[in-house]
């Protein structure tokens, strides 16, 4: 068995060092899963606090899936199953000076779409899909995140990207 | 080539050169483009905010109180655990004795927990706590014993003549009805017995019979007793005959005559004529055995 390097994680120093490690992992599942309404970074926190109350029972190599299934856990106590709409950042015409307003006009309906469609895919599809492209994190770090194999991973982020493919299918985007 | 396997290969980042230009060939490649390049715009970064560590450090100080109690919780199973070993503590130390006896004409050596050897005589019954033995090393003889303590703190052979306190050293007691007997071979023994206190150095015996108390010497250099021999130096003879029925687990009958004599001499524990011859001829005694254990014995008219 290969000794734990740090057994206990009780010293506020050791764990300020795990949560700046973990603290946006969790807080991006969370808004990633659940939307930006449940305050993803408080429940985060209260994860931490929950860390920080039982560190003399966590090990440190056990601490990050600790975190994942606590803020779940505490997410799940709260909400009632709603639509998750999650933001976009607005097309700024600046950045499309040489584009005619039809064409802006297109984009974000385009968004409108693609923010539904993020909407309708599971939360399981759409944690692994925006936790691998849009946080760009690997395969086998969301694998562990999630404690599933990659290959779950790697099937969530195709099944999540054919589902919105199709939803986005009418737009012209040239 | 298979469109799904192409967009699988390039959602993990695997495509090959080739398969890259055939990707870059679908028709839907501008939406494939856009799907990832417009989903950064949803990035969790730009609508919620990640909180600092400071943030949780207060928040854990607001959760102090919570702690506190559970540290009160804490002390109370602390505090029952407590008491419930030290009730443990005390049904185990009242009842719970290591004990160990001997029949007649049995022998038997034991080890104490520390490593001090007692060898027990016939019909001899000692008790220990062993648990206790650690701070206390006291042992309750009825019987005669030897004992061979190891070196440490003060040990105590309690029997109901008196009470024998030595600290590491080599000791006979023997204590049986209106007898008591110390006799140390070793270091030095403390020996109080009612109103007697002696100290007796190596090759010294205190004996106290029927009341009266006496000092003497021994120069064997442990008793004879546990070489299958019993020994006596100015003994009442009845004391030498309980021993001897001690020993071979017989009943001896005799003129109550010669019950306070003094006896010096002494027998073997495995031969009963041998034995017997020993006791009888110095007094001008004959002996009979009636059966495999009565003996009689008769004045002589040799």
């Amino acid at each position: 068995m290969p000794k734990e390097l740090h057994e206990d994680i009780c010293d506020k120093k050791r764990f300020a060092s795990i949560y700046e490690k973990y603290i946006k992992d969790v807080h991006d599942f969370l808004y990633y899963k659940y939307g930006g309404n449940y305050s993803p970074g408080d429940k985060a926190q209260e994860a931490f606090i929950k860390l920080w109350e039982n560190c003399k029972k966590v090990a440190f190599s056990k601490a990050r899936s600790f975190l994942f299934t606590v803020a779940n856990n505490m997410m799940l106590n709260e909400i009632k199953h709603q639509k998750v709409v999650l933001q976009y950042q607005k097309v700024k015409p600046k950045d499309y000076t040489y584009e005619n307003p039809e064409f802006l006009l297109e984009k974000e309906q385009f968004l409108q779409q693609y923010q539904k469609a993020l909407g309708n895919l599971s939360e399981e599809q759409r944690v692994a899909f925006t936790l691998s492209k849009i946080e760009g994190k690997k395969h086998s770090e969301i694998a562990e995140m999630l404690g599933v194999t990659q290959k779950v991973v790697e099937y969530r982020i195709y099944s999540a990207f054919d589902k919105l493919k199709s939803e986005l299918k009418g737009f012209k985007l040239k | 080539m298979d469109k799904d396997y192409l967009i699988k290969k390039w959602l993990t980042n695997d495509l090959t050169e080739e398969e890259q230009n055939a990707f870059e060939a679908l028709e839907d490649h501008d939406l494939h483009i856009a799907i990832i390049e417009e989903g950064k715009r949803f990035k969790a970064s730009n609508f919620s905010d990640v909180p600092n560590f400071d943030q949780l450090e207060g928040r854990l100080e607001q959760k102090i109180p919570v702690r506190k109690l559970a540290w009160k919780r804490k002390l109370t199973i602390a505090a029952s655990l407590l008491l419930v070993s030290f009730a443990t503590y005390f049904l185990l130390f009242t009842d719970n004795l290591e004990h160990f006896e001997t029949l007649a004409t049995e022998k038997t050596t034991i080890e104490l927990p520390d490593g001090s050897m007692a060898t027990l005589n016939a019909l001899t019954e000692v008790s220990y706590s062993e648990k206790k033995w650690e701070q206390k090393r006291a042992l309750a003889l009825n019987g005669e014993a030897y004992f061979k303590v190891a070196k440490g703190k003060v040990f105590d052979v309690i029997t109901s003549e008196g009470t024998v306190t030595v600290v590491g050293t080599e000791f006979n007691v023997k204590q049986r009805k209106d007898y008591f007997e110390v006799i140390c071979y070793e270091g030095i023994v403390k020996v109080v017995s009612g109103s007697h206190t002696h100290e007796l150095t190596a090759g010294k015996t205190f004996r106290i019979y029927m009341g009266d108390a006496s000092l003497n010497t021994t120069s064997n250099e442990l008793p004879k007793w546990t070489l299958n021999i019993s020994e006596f130096k100015a003994v009442p003879f009845k004391e030498v005959v309980n021993e001897l029925e001690r020993q071979y687990d017989i009943s001896v009958t005799y003129d109550p005559g010669y019950a306070e004599r003094l006896f010096t001499g002494g027998f073997v524990h495995n031969d009963l004529e041998n034995a017997l011859e020993s006791l009888t001829s110095p007094q001008d005694l004959n002996y009979k055995i009636e059966s495999s254990n009565q003996v009689r014995l008769t004045n002589g008219d040799r």
